[in-house]
């Protein structure tokens, strides 16, 4: 142990004591109960130095590790019960201090210190003092790291100053009051003193206070009748000692930017008029001030904002206008652009659009339209029109601006040019017209053609012959179209030019919808009429026709071979005209498939490539096929459908049950050319002079109705005879029957069906007789024996017979028939014939007879 | 975790506001139920190391492996839960407020560590108290006969006189301090809720030792280590009728 004098009075180096003897330490001896003994006990260092930690163990352990925040560190072993670890520039980890401790692997026994690690204590940094009042001194610093730690408070600050000998303990880590000597003491020199357990630091300053004066902010500050171009701004001071002056320095402020800055000296009150400023113009008036016997520095600011008052617009609004035909009259649409903050001078409330008629004296019409109404519409007649239009607020009108309308809007078709559209814009320019313009004004649409159009115009003046119309609107690849006008002297504006342009042509964003006709063996036509030029991102330049043909094909003559982007190879023709919007693709190949497609190009490129549209050209001889086979086709299909409906007809003309002689083309055959006077023979008009009556040796098979029993059953003794009756139509009483042979006829129906009689067998019942003179019961019967007989027919007999259909004058008469048995005598007029199934020969005769119920019914009346 | 204990800590605080201003007004509730609930629900609370134990744990630098697990509960320091189960419920309540008021001394010292929870956790138990002194109230009315029960010693946290510590020590009794408040306060937590189950059972079985199935006590702070009987005496006398809850 050695020693050494530490007070601040005593010069620095001091000296070393020489070193005590050696004095022998029973380390464990002095552990107490304790298992294991770490140290040194909450040791303080300073962040960065080196700490050597020992550890003493009561017993001879090697299974001991010690840990510097739970990470195991490694020292020296001394002896079998001491070990030391030298840890080299510690960190501070925290204010509770860094963990040191060691542990017995296995026993749990545990012994630690705490190690204080200190943050370098720091020399202030930026000291100085000023006083707001020369009665206070303020001093600051800039402290740096807090050192402050469980062992250690943070450090202190003292104020030390060497003229008057006087010293405080500040009470904040950053500044400290220091009372001003009543003496006048003028210059001080201040020693800042930084200290902790471990470190002193200080920091001096000299200086004279009047020269460290620091205003306090100026209060009070206010605007004085403010006009619209100017205002007064007063304020107030605090005083500083006896009739001190200060030096004010006065901002104003437009819109965040210093506008106007003077300076004012004063004591306590401060005033200044503020001129040229705006009127209706937000301003920030600011104060700040300095001591003037010595500036140090400006007190803090202290703003203020005023608003300067209302005047009348300065400038007449900017004034252009649209006209159209509605209805036969001329209506013109005035717009007006908003008047800027600068010449409005308040807030626009309305607009006067005055019309005066240059043609007629009349009464000037006034129109007073609200703001921010930006455009009107007029209906006027073909008069001209000269049209005032003011801005007005609430000081008054702004100057008028105006424009003359001319009644007859005249011939304005002008040729149409191309402008070309830059970065910056559109560089429009015109050639003049005439020498008295008095200005120009170019007019677009804002938006693209399919969007209504929002009016835009640029006034130029007469000198000018090109501008550059640029918008933030402006988009590539829209079309916007420029109209150059000129203003004559007489203020009327007459149509120069039309420009269109792009300010960034694109290709095409849209291929045309393609129709494809005239396809033939050897060539198709491919239109796109409805394809629209105007409206495409770029000028249309032309079309590019690309066809792929069949594989191996060579490309028809007008087109040339080219590679798609995706590496195929195709054909194409290029069609340089934008407004040909047709083509004949030719020289093909017949039974080929071909695939096209139609894209058109701008100067910067093509459109997309979208899918081909396959095509297969037909054959030769397909479209002779189709021309010749399918009208065929046609009419045959015609001709069926027309003979099914009408096969009732045709039966009847071509195959009649029952030839009609009256109805047989023969007949009109021979009387066409043989003999015109040749009419077919009517029975009823004959006189038979002799019958020739032949016996049918035969029987026939004829089931006879109502008997139920087969003809072949019934011996016919009689001759199949037909009745000749007298040609006498009044003939009513019986006479003589004469018969004929007819094959064709059936005897045994004709004896029945012939003259409505039934023939009554011997052994039928008189009932059986009486139910079948009725209709009803006639009906029954014969669809009875049409069943029985369509059972008993055989299959090969299953055929027509032509059945006799004499029918007498009285035996219509239903009554009669029970009463009446058949009289041969009533059987002599002939009937028309009608074909039925063997079995029902005794149908009752009809023209169109069927085996219906209604139609024997309705047959009764041929009876009567 | 952090996350936890902020959403924690202003329940902490409204709870021991609302406790603070009845102690104050000494307005007590009359319903035993109302009472014996809110004092579980407070148990619930300050056992919760989130509040005092972990924040300590990780200022004092003592969240690294080999010093954790150190940081146990002293046996003996306070009663076990056996122990307080043994006892009356006027003798639970007085040990009880005994060991609160030892510990809110003891939390006064460690300000310098914990400044803001020892703020927080010192209403609690202030709070806590409250509430005992209410439930000692409400049973001493119910009980008027019965014989005054003499005040348990203190318990263990009263620091046998030893020779000043060194850091490393005070950070490790401390934390052991700590872990031993939450763990009594788990066990005054089970032993609450016993009184609000006894009363559905026997009154034979009113001082049961056995938890009841199905117990949804939230899972104390204490883990492992043989905690010592306190030697308190057993007296399990009935609550009257007409007060208390069956």
């Amino acid at each position: 142990m050695r020693s050494m004098v530490d007070d601040a009075r005593i010069p620095k180096p001091g000296f070393w004591s020489n070193w005590s003897s050696w004095e022998e330490a029973d380390a464990q001896n002095s552990l107490g109960h304790d298992p294991l003994f770490v140290f040194p006990k909450d040791k303080l260092v300073e962040e960065g130095s080196n700490v050597t930690i020992c550890y003493v163990s009561r017993i001879h352990q090697d299974n001991i590790s010690c840990y510097l925040e739970g990470v195991q560190i490694y020292g020296e072993r001394l002896d079998r019960s001491v070990s030391a670890f030298e840890l080299k520039n510690v960190s501070f980890i925290r204010k509770k201090g860094t963990n040191v401790f060691c542990k017995v692997d296995q026993g749990g026994a545990l012994g630690g210190i705490v190690l204080f690690v200190s943050k370098v204590l720091e020399e202030p940094k930026d000291f100085s003092c000023e006083t707001q009042d020369l009665k206070t001194l303020t001093c600051t610093w800039d402290p740096g790291s807090d050192t402050g730690l469980s062992k250690q408070p943070s450090q202190s600050y003292t104020l030390f100053e060497s003229f008057s000998g006087k010293k405080t303990l500040c009470k904040h880590r950053n500044w400290c009051n220091w009372q001003v000597a009543q003496d006048s003491q003028e210059t001080y020199n201040f020693t800042l003193v930084a200290e902790n357990y471990l470190r002193k630091r200080s920091v001096s300053i000299l200086f004279n206070l009047t020269q460290r004066v620091h205003p306090m902010t100026p209060y009070n500050l206010f605007p004085k009748n403010v006009r619209a171009t100017n205002a007064t701004m007063t304020w107030k001071v605090h005083s500083i000692g006896n009739n001190s002056t200060l030096l004010c320095r006065l901002e104003l402020l437009a819109e965040g930017k210093v506008i106007q800055q003077h300076n004012v000296s004063i004591k306590v009150n401060g005033e200044y008029l503020l001129s040229e400023l705006e009127p209706d113009t937000e301003y920030v008036a600011r104060v700040r001030c300095a001591y003037t016997n010595h500036f140090w520095k400006w007190s803090e600011l202290i703003s203020q904002k005023f608003n300067t008052a209302e005047a009348a617009p300065s400038e007449a609004p900017d004034v252009w206008r649209n006209m159209k035909m509605v209805s036969g009259h001329p209506t013109v649409s005035l717009f007006w652009k908003p008047l800027s903050k600068v010449h409005a001078n308040g807030k626009i409330l309305f607009y006067n659009v005055i019309v005066e008629n240059l043609d007629k004296p009349s009464r000037l019409e006034v129109l007073s339209i609200p703001a921010p109404a930006r455009s009107t519409e007029l209906t006027l007649d073909q008069c001209s029109y000269q049209i005032h239009v003011t801005a007005h607020n609430n000081v008054g009108p702004s100057p008028a601006s105006v424009i003359v309308i001319s009644g007859d809007p005249g011939n304005e078709e002008v040729e149409s040019g191309r402008v070309n559209g830059t970065e910056d814009g559109f560089s429009v320019s015109w050639k003049p017209q005439s020498g008295d313009a008095t200005g120009y004004v170019v007019e677009w649409c804002d938006g693209p053609q399919d969007l209504p159009c929002v009016l835009q115009w640029k006034n130029l003046g007469p000198n000018t012959t090109s501008t550059v119309i640029s918008s933030g609107a402006f988009r590539p690849g829209v079309r916007y179209n420029f109209r150059i006008y000129e203003i004559s002297a007489k203020r009327m504006a007459h149509l120069l030019e039309k420009k269109a342009g792009y300010l960034e042509e694109l290709a095409p964003s849209d291929n045309p919808q393609v129709v494809m006709s005239n396809l033939t063996s050897h060539s198709f036509t491919l239109s796109w009429k409805d394809y629209s030029t105007e409206s495409q991102p770029g000028f249309i330049q032309g079309y590019h026709v690309y066809l792929k043909p069949k594989a191996g094909e060579q490309c028809p003559p007008a087109f040339e071979k080219t590679v798609l982007p995706e590496d195929s190879v195709c054909c194409k023709h290029t069609i340089d005209n934008p407004e040909q919007k047709t083509f004949v693709v030719e020289n093909l190949q017949p039974e080929s498939i071909y695939e096209f497609f139609v894209t058109p190009y701008t100067s910067v490129g093509e459109g997309p490539l979208d899918a081909f549209t396959k095509i297969t050209t037909p054959d030769e001889y397909s479209h002779i096929l189709i021309r010749i086979i399918l009208p065929m086709i046609f009419c045959v299909l015609i001709v069926m459908i027309i003979c099914y409906l009408k096969r009732q007809w045709l039966k009847e003309k071509c195959y009649p049950d029952i030839p009609d002689p009256y109805k047989s083309s023969v007949l009109s055959l021979i009387k066409s050319k043989e003999n015109p006077h040749l009419t077919i023979m009517n029975v009823n008009d004959c006189v038979p002079d002799a019958i020739e009556v032949i016996n049918k040796p035969e029987g026939s098979k004829i089931q006879f109705l109502g008997t139920r029993k087969s003809l072949t059953e019934t011996e016919f003794t009689k001759p199949a005879c037909i009745y000749l009756l007298p040609t006498e139509k009044n003939y009513s009483g019986p006479g003589p029957c004469i018969c004929f042979e007819n094959f064709t006829y059936n005897q045994a129906a004709s004896d029945f069906a012939s003259c409505g009689h039934f023939p009554v067998t011997p052994q039928a019942p008189p009932h059986q007789l009486g139910p079948l003179t009725s209709p009803e019961n006639l009906l029954k019967a014969l669809e009875q024996n049409y069943m029985n007989s369509l059972g008993e027919i055989p299959a090969g007999e299953a055929n027509l017979n032509y059945v006799s259909q004499l029918a007498s004058p009285t035996s219509g008469d239903k009554d009669s028939l029970p009463t009446n048995p058949p009289e041969p005598a009533l059987c002599s007029e002939y009937k028309m014939q009608m074909a039925i199934p063997l079995g029902l020969a005794s149908a009752p005769p009809s023209e169109n007879s069927s085996l219906s119920s209604a139609t024997l019914l309705g047959q009764g009346e041929h009876y009567r | 975790m952090r996350a936890q204990r902020m959403r924690r800590t202003p329940l902490s605080v409204i709870l021991g506001l609302l406790f603070l201003s009845m102690a104050a007004t000494s307005k007590c509730l009359g319903k035993y139920h109302e009472l014996l609930l809110q004092l579980q629900r407070q148990a619930d609370l300050m056992q919760d190391t989130s509040t005092l134990l972990d924040p300590y744990i990780r200022i004092q630098g003592l969240d690294t492996p080999g010093l954790k697990e150190h940081c146990r509960e002293c046996p003996g320091a306070f009663p076990s839960e056996d122990a307080l189960r043994g006892l009356s419920r006027q003798g639970f309540l007085r040990t009880l407020n005994a060991t609160l008021g030892l510990v809110l001394h003891r939390l006064t010292a460690l300000y310098q560590d914990l400044p803001e929870a020892q703020q927080l956790v010192g209403l609690n138990i202030r709070g806590f108290r409250s509430n005992i002194h209410c439930m000692t109230l409400l049973l001493r009315s119910s009980s008027e006969a019965e014989t005054p029960e003499p005040t348990q010693p203190g318990p263990g946290p009263t620091p046998p006189p030893t020779p000043p510590s060194d850091a490393f020590q005070h950070k490790l009794k401390s934390c052991r301090f700590l872990r031993g408040y939450h763990c009594f306060m788990h066990s005054v937590g089970q032993v609450l809720r016993e009184w609000g189950e006894s009363r559905s059972r026997s009154r034979s079985r009113r001082h049961s030792p056995r938890r009841a199935p199905g117990d949804t006590a939230p899972s104390g702070p204490c883990r492992g280590g043989a905690r010592r009987m306190w030697p308190f005496r057993r007296d399990r006398r009935l609550m009257p009728r007409g007060h208390l809850p069956r």
